[in-house]
């Protein structure tokens, strides 16, 4: 199907491809295809003509493109080799769509070879095809039907000679990494925040910029320190070593004279990308030692994400590329700005939250304080004490009003009432005077006092101090009367004695000579008694 | 600089002005002691209240560092007796 050079547009059109939605794309021919058959659509066809008779008419099978294209994509798919091929030849341009996927040429002195490389085999690769680069494609040769083209559907690209560099390097990799200089032991942590920042890199170019931007963007308080060297060509090895050996030397230096804090705390070797050529210095076995034998940390950071050298194994970390690198020996200034906020909130509420406590703390103290204070304890029991004479005041007057009053009024109520009060007012000075300081105490003992004597001058005024004089009172046990004479008692008449504590039971023998009897009157209250033999006034005091 | 639990003997020491001029690697480490000393309790409120006032000094210094640092390029440079030197580079200059 070489032939199938149609009219050519004069250049790729990638939206065309794309709008195949991803399926295998035809790479058309690039412009240079005059050595090409005459465009002959199929040498067997009749010549295109304007008006073709229906099939058959004229006894030719007439053919529909797709027919063709069909029959040549099966003769393709039968044959055996072109199913798996490795092809070698000079890349010619490389468009990737915006799928991702790349579409080039090979080309040897007299043919082309359309190439198409998936999105995905492309990312796994880790070789891009760059145009100039000679290289061996590996995959099968396939039909577009759609646009009626073969081309190779590549599943893996090489550079051509790299199996003698692949093998090289592997077995280097293999020696160095016997010798124990890959060992993840061997991998330092990086500084959280450098002072110093070595980077070796070269001092043409875009690297090192960015690297510069990234620093001064993320770490600001750092100070670089540059080494300038080669990192291309047959120089750059030596050239790399010789920095890194700087480097090494003004770590050294410094860290002797005690001021290690002046020299780099970690170390950047970087390269920006190219082809396995152009990286290869990095896989030097001297650069790989010099690596290695760095007193700090060395971050490496050579090429793109897909390329890995020997350099990359021996330093402490690999980045992906030199700006990474730059970001993976740097904090960022913002976060630790978010850090160092978060410290100062945390410090803010830890004293807060002490002085809260304290705080609270001082105003209890001073809340017990405030009630303990002499005077604000003097007035509450001078309230406390003018209460209770308030109330005992009230009793003992309404008790009086009512002893007045009745003419065989109750006996012992009023006592009773008085002794009441004084009993709760006593209760509650108790309970209050644990709280009490002293000199409030000693007031309150003084209100006390004399609340103690009015209760006394009250008692005076009922039977019960005149009893506890020795006086008693008799009464008939027969009906309760008072024995006030000896004609209320006749001999033989049996009596109860009310005595100031308890009672005694008597029988008169005979009347004495009467005399007078009459010391003290007793209230008329002591007339109606009620008929229990228990006197109600066993139970007071 | 290994941060170690207990605020170091110099934290109480360090008057303000040593303060203002500490690396930012140290004032961020007191600072981190500071807060553990705050947060481990036991001290007296006196003692926390000036642990306080010195961690806000050493907040201030890294946030003030942060804010206006600007990058240091310096180009590490042999002498002729093989001396190394590291000499200031504008920053901004690009070698090309």
């Amino acid at each position: 199907m070489s032939g199938a050079v149609r009219g050519e547009p004069p250049d790729w059109a990638l939206p065309a491809w794309d709008a195949t939605d991803g399926r295998p794309a035809a790479a058309p021919r690039p412009r240079d295809g005059a050595s090409a058959p005459p465009s002959a659509q199929s040498p067997s066809a009749p010549p295109p003509s304007t008006a073709s008779p229906p099939a058959g008419t004229f006894g030719l099978r007439i053919l529909q493109v797709s027919d063709v294209t069909r029959a040549v994509r099966e003769a393709v798919r039968g044959d055996e080799r072109l199913g798996e091929v490795w092809v070698e030849g000079e890349v010619g341009r490389v468009t990737v769509s915006s799928a991702g996927h790349a579409y080039f040429t090979l080309k040897d002195e007299r043919s082309q070879l359309a190439c198409v490389f998936f999105r995905d085999d492309r990312l796994a690769s880790p070789f891009e095809p760059r145009p100039g680069f000679r290289v061996v494609a590996q995959g099968r040769i396939d039909v577009f039907e759609q646009q009626g083209v073969y081309q190779l559907y590549v599943a893996a690209v090489q550079p051509a000679g790299f199996g003698d560099l692949a093998l090289r390097f592997e077995a280097l990799k293999a020696k160095l990494a016997a010798e124990g200089l890959f060992d993840a032991a061997r991998k330092r942590p990086l500084p959280d925040r450098p002072a110093v920042i070595g980077v070796a890199t070269s001092p043409t170019g875009a690297v090192w910029h960015d690297i510069q931007q990234v620093l001064r963007r993320r770490w600001p308080l750092a100070r670089v320190l540059f080494v300038p060297c080669q990192v291309q060509g047959d120089s750059a090895p030596s050239s790399i070593v010789g920095a890194l050996g700087r480097l090494r030397r003004f770590v050294e230096e410094r860290a002797a004279a005690g001021r290690a804090d002046d020299a780099p705390a970690v170390v950047i070797l970087a390269r920006g990308g190219g082809s396995l050529e152009d990286l290869w210095p990095f896989n030097d076995e001297r650069v790989v030692r010099a690596v290695v034998g760095m007193p700090v940390p060395v971050v490496c950071g050579v090429g793109h994400e897909t390329d890995v050298t020997l350099a990359d194994f021996a330093a402490d970390v690999r980045a992906p590329t030199p700006s990474a690198a730059a970001e993976l020996v740097t904090p960022d200034r913002a976060e630790l700005g978010l850090a160092l906020a978060a410290l100062a909130r945390r410090q803010s509420r830890l004293v807060e939250a002490a002085l809260g406590a304290t705080g609270r703390e001082v105003a209890a103290e001073r809340r017990a304080l405030d009630r303990l204070r002499p005077d604000a304890q003097l007035a509450q029991a001078r309230e406390r004490a003018g209460l209770l004479l308030d109330r005992a005041t009230r009793a003992m007057s309404r008790g009086l009003d009512e002893a007045r009053r009745a003419t065989d009024g109750s006996r012992g109520r009023l006592p009773d009432l008085v002794a009441a009060a004084l009993a709760g007012a006593r209760t509650r000075l108790d309970r209050g005077s644990d709280r009490l300081p002293g000199l409030a105490l000693a007031r309150l003992a003084s209100a006390s006092a004399a609340l103690d004597a009015s209760a006394a001058a009250l008692a005076a005024l009922g039977p019960e101090a005149t009893l506890a004089r020795g006086y008693a009172i008799v009464r008939r046990r027969a009906d309760g009367g008072i024995v006030r004479e000896t004609a209320d008692a006749p001999p033989g008449t049996r009596l109860a004695l009310r005595l100031a504590r308890g009672d005694l039971a008597a029988t008169t023998d005979a009347a004495d000579a009467p005399h007078a009897a009459h010391q003290l009157d007793p209230p008329a209250t002591e007339r109606r008694e009620p008929r229990e033999p228990r006197e109600p006034h066993e139970e007071s005091r | 600089m290994t941060p170690d639990p207990a605020p170091s003997a110099t934290l109480r020491a360090l008057p303000p002005e040593r303060i203002a001029e500490l690396p930012f690697d140290e004032a961020l480490t007191e600072l981190q002691r500071t807060v553990a000393a705050l947060e481990a309790g036991g001290v007296t409120l006196e003692a926390s209240i000036a642990l306080y006032e010195r961690g806000v000094a050493l907040h201030e210094r890294c946030a003030t560092l942060l804010a206006q640092a600007e990058l240091r390029v310096q180009r590490l440079m042999e002498r002729a007796g093989g001396a190394l030197d590291a000499v200031e580079q504008a920053t901004g200059e690009d070698d090309s």
